[in-house]
């Protein structure tokens, strides 16, 4: 077995020319959501599924992912914590803030923080970061992946309180929340304009893709935060 | 200005330097209880602070790895003290209504296979899902019914199959079992009679206690019930029979479980669309005040009895248009099911109540 490293913490594990999606596991023996567990060299490595994990497509995309291991990182729409867990894997010296707002999600989510020393879970709605600007810091990277209809909104006023100058967002569209009928090519295109510039804060677009064939109707964006010196 | 943050409250000077701590002490349980409550404060944060180098710039911690681990312990207890206080009354409400549709589900199939199995041996017992149940339990074989029962004839007279000893066994537990389910049932039953007036006085007062627990469980809380306007309480639980409507390109259905109240139900069909509006209307107002804590307001009872008994006297004959046929929607799913199983020998609960549906409960002149 022979082990490739992709970027900070993120793997690939290459089984027979097979090539597996993964990180080291930060809490051994303790598989997540029934995912493989896998021993290179005393070291056990985690399966990740990017079929159940858009940041695990976007890594497969091609995406140059901007989580190191010691960045700080607000995950807004945390599930009970599949891909929370992959993060948590590659943060060995980070921590990663895990905005959920379904009390029944999050009762499992909380269990994979009782397991996990650098996920901080928070039950709040992403709508209304003022109602956490009270816990979380300024992060190098914000993660969001809700699936709601405002989601440029939600990652525009998100990175406005809590994302560092040049700090990077990472950020899933579902064209099916927003509109059924139009179709996801404009969908993606209205919201990547909204986020340009609807919400007061600037972004430049580094990457843009569609996450298919883990996703469908799905887009994938990695934008930097600009900041406009002018304003204030 | 100044700010909130969830270890003590900050002055910041304009170009955010600390002026002023006021740091809270590091009592896990008092940070986190102020962490909730800080959520309704007008002080919180207008934007992102960095509020790792304003801890430790204040001293309220020294090292970075302090900062995370207090924080993370803090997080964690609040967000469970906030998960269980979303476990409120009318969740527990929500739980036990579901909870009996499982049950029912689970006691119409068991009963089903015993009514079939038990018929191999005693065809001519004519009784059915828990009356069934109760008789197999008790006697198993035919030949133990005694001489004083109403049965015993029928019962030796038998054209059934002889029932050996392990077979009879088998049956008796698998009765029993089902005699348990029903008493769960009962016991679920009980449970939303004996709650509802708490969790909602002036919604039971209206609608009874096992409707008012349906529509309750059906909105998914009684606060999200009480946000529906009135015309979506008159259909709340039609699905079903929105969808065979849909099917049929017939017109939609004027009401879901609130058919099931007594006042619809006892009604000649031609009332009943003003009866429902009427009642709607009344379980909105009484869930709204409900919702928000009110007690007991008997005068909205007395007024919907004074409404229904006007729409009675102004519409005392069917209307003479001629009949357009169309197919009539049934019940919601699931409504009758509480006020029918009183009776006790009920046939098998829901599957069949909700299967013919021919009654008139849909179309209903304009
Ligand atoms: C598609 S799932 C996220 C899956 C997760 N990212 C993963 O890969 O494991 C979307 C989640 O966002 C949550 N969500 C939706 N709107 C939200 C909001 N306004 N604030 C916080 N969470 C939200 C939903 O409850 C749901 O759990």
């Amino acid at each position: 077995m022979k082990v490739e490293q992709l970027s900070d913490g993120i793997f690939e594990v290459i089984i027979d020319d097979r090539k597996i999606l993964s990180t080291h596991n930060l809490y051994p023996g303790h598989s997540v959501y029934g995912e493989r567990l896998m021993d290179v060299d005393g070291i056990e490595y985690r399966q990740w599924d990017p079929h159940r994990s858009k940041l695990g497509a976007m890594v497969l995309k091609g995406f140059d992912i901007p989580i190191e291991y010691d960045s700080h990182v607000l995950y807004l729409g945390a599930a009970s914590g599949t891909t929370v867990s992959h993060v948590s894997d590659i943060l060995t010296d980070g921590l990663v803030y895990a905005v959920e707002f379904s009390p029944r999600t999050m009762r499992d989510l909380i269990k994979l923080c009782d397991q996990r020393p650098n996920i901080i879970p928070i039950l709040a709605d992403a709508n209304q970061p003022r109602s956490y600007a009270h816990i979380v810091e300024t992060v190098d990277v914000i993660f969001q992946d809700v699936a709601q209809p405002n989601q440029a909104e939600i990652a525009a006023i998100n990175s406005k309180y809590f994302l560092e100058d040049d700090g990077h967002l990472m950020l899933s569209i579902k064209s099916r929340s927003i509109d059924t009928v139009a179709s996801p090519k404009k969908v993606f295109k209205d919201e990547v304009k909204k986020l340009e510039g609807d919400f007061g804060v600037e972004f430049e677009v580094l990457q843009r893709k569609e996450l298919d064939p883990f996703h469908e109707d799905h887009l994938g964006v990695l934008a930097r935060m600009f900041v406009d010196e002018d304003e204030e | 200005m100044k700010a909130v943050t969830w270890f003590g409250t900050l002055k910041l000077s304009e170009n955010g330097d600390v002026e002023e701590c006021s740091l809270l002490e590091k009592d896990p349980e008092q940070l986190a209880q102020h962490m909730l409550l800080a959520v309704e404060n007008e002080e919180l944060p207008t934007h992102g602070l960095d509020l790792r180098e304003l801890a430790l710039a204040c001293g309220f911690v020294e090292l970075d790895e302090d900062y995370d681990v207090l924080l993370r312990e803090i997080c964690i207890k609040a967000a469970k003290r906030q998960i269980s206080m979303t476990d409120t009354d009318d969740k527990r409400i929500i739980q036990a209504v579901e909870a009996m549709d499982d049950v029912d589900k689970a006691a119409n199939e068991l009963s089903e296979r015993l009514t079939e199995w038990y018929g191999v041996y005693f065809p001519e017992l004519e009784l059915t899902a828990e009356s069934m149940a109760r008789f197999v339990a008790r006697f198993g074989s035919r030949e133990n019914v005694p001489e004083d029962h109403n049965m015993f004839s029928k019962a030796s007279s038998s054209m059934g199959a002889e029932l050996s000893l392990v077979d009879e066994d088998l049956l008796r537990n698998f009765a029993t079992n089902l005699c348990g389910i029903y008493d769960t049932r009962k016991n679920l039953e009980q449970y939303i009679m004996a709650n509802m007036g708490a969790v909602a006085p002036n919604l039971t007062n209206i609608a009874g206690a096992p409707l008012g627990a349906r529509l309750i469980s059906l909105a998914g809380g009684l606060k999200k019930l009480a946000a529906f306007p009135s015309s979506t309480v008159q259909v709340i639980g039609a699905n079903n029979a929105l969808f065979k409507h849909l099917r049929s390109r017939a017109p939609s259905p004027k009401h879901g479980v609130i058919f099931n109240h007594p006042f619809i139900k006892g009604a000649p069909w031609w009332q009943r669309g003003k009866i429902a509006r009427a009642l709607a209307a009344k379980i909105s107002l009484a869930v709204r005040m409900d919702a928000y804590g009110g007690k007991l307001d008997p005068s909205i009872k007395v007024n919907l009895e004074r409404k229904v008994e006007s729409i009675r006297k102004a519409h005392p004959e069917p209307p003479k248009k001629q009949s357009t046929k169309v197919t009539q929607p049934g019940p919601g799913r699931a409504g009758g099911r509480p006020a029918k199983k009183r009776g006790g020998q009920k046939k098998g609960g829901m599957n069949k109540g909700s299967k013919n549906t021919n009654d008139r409960s849909g179309g209903r002149p304009a």
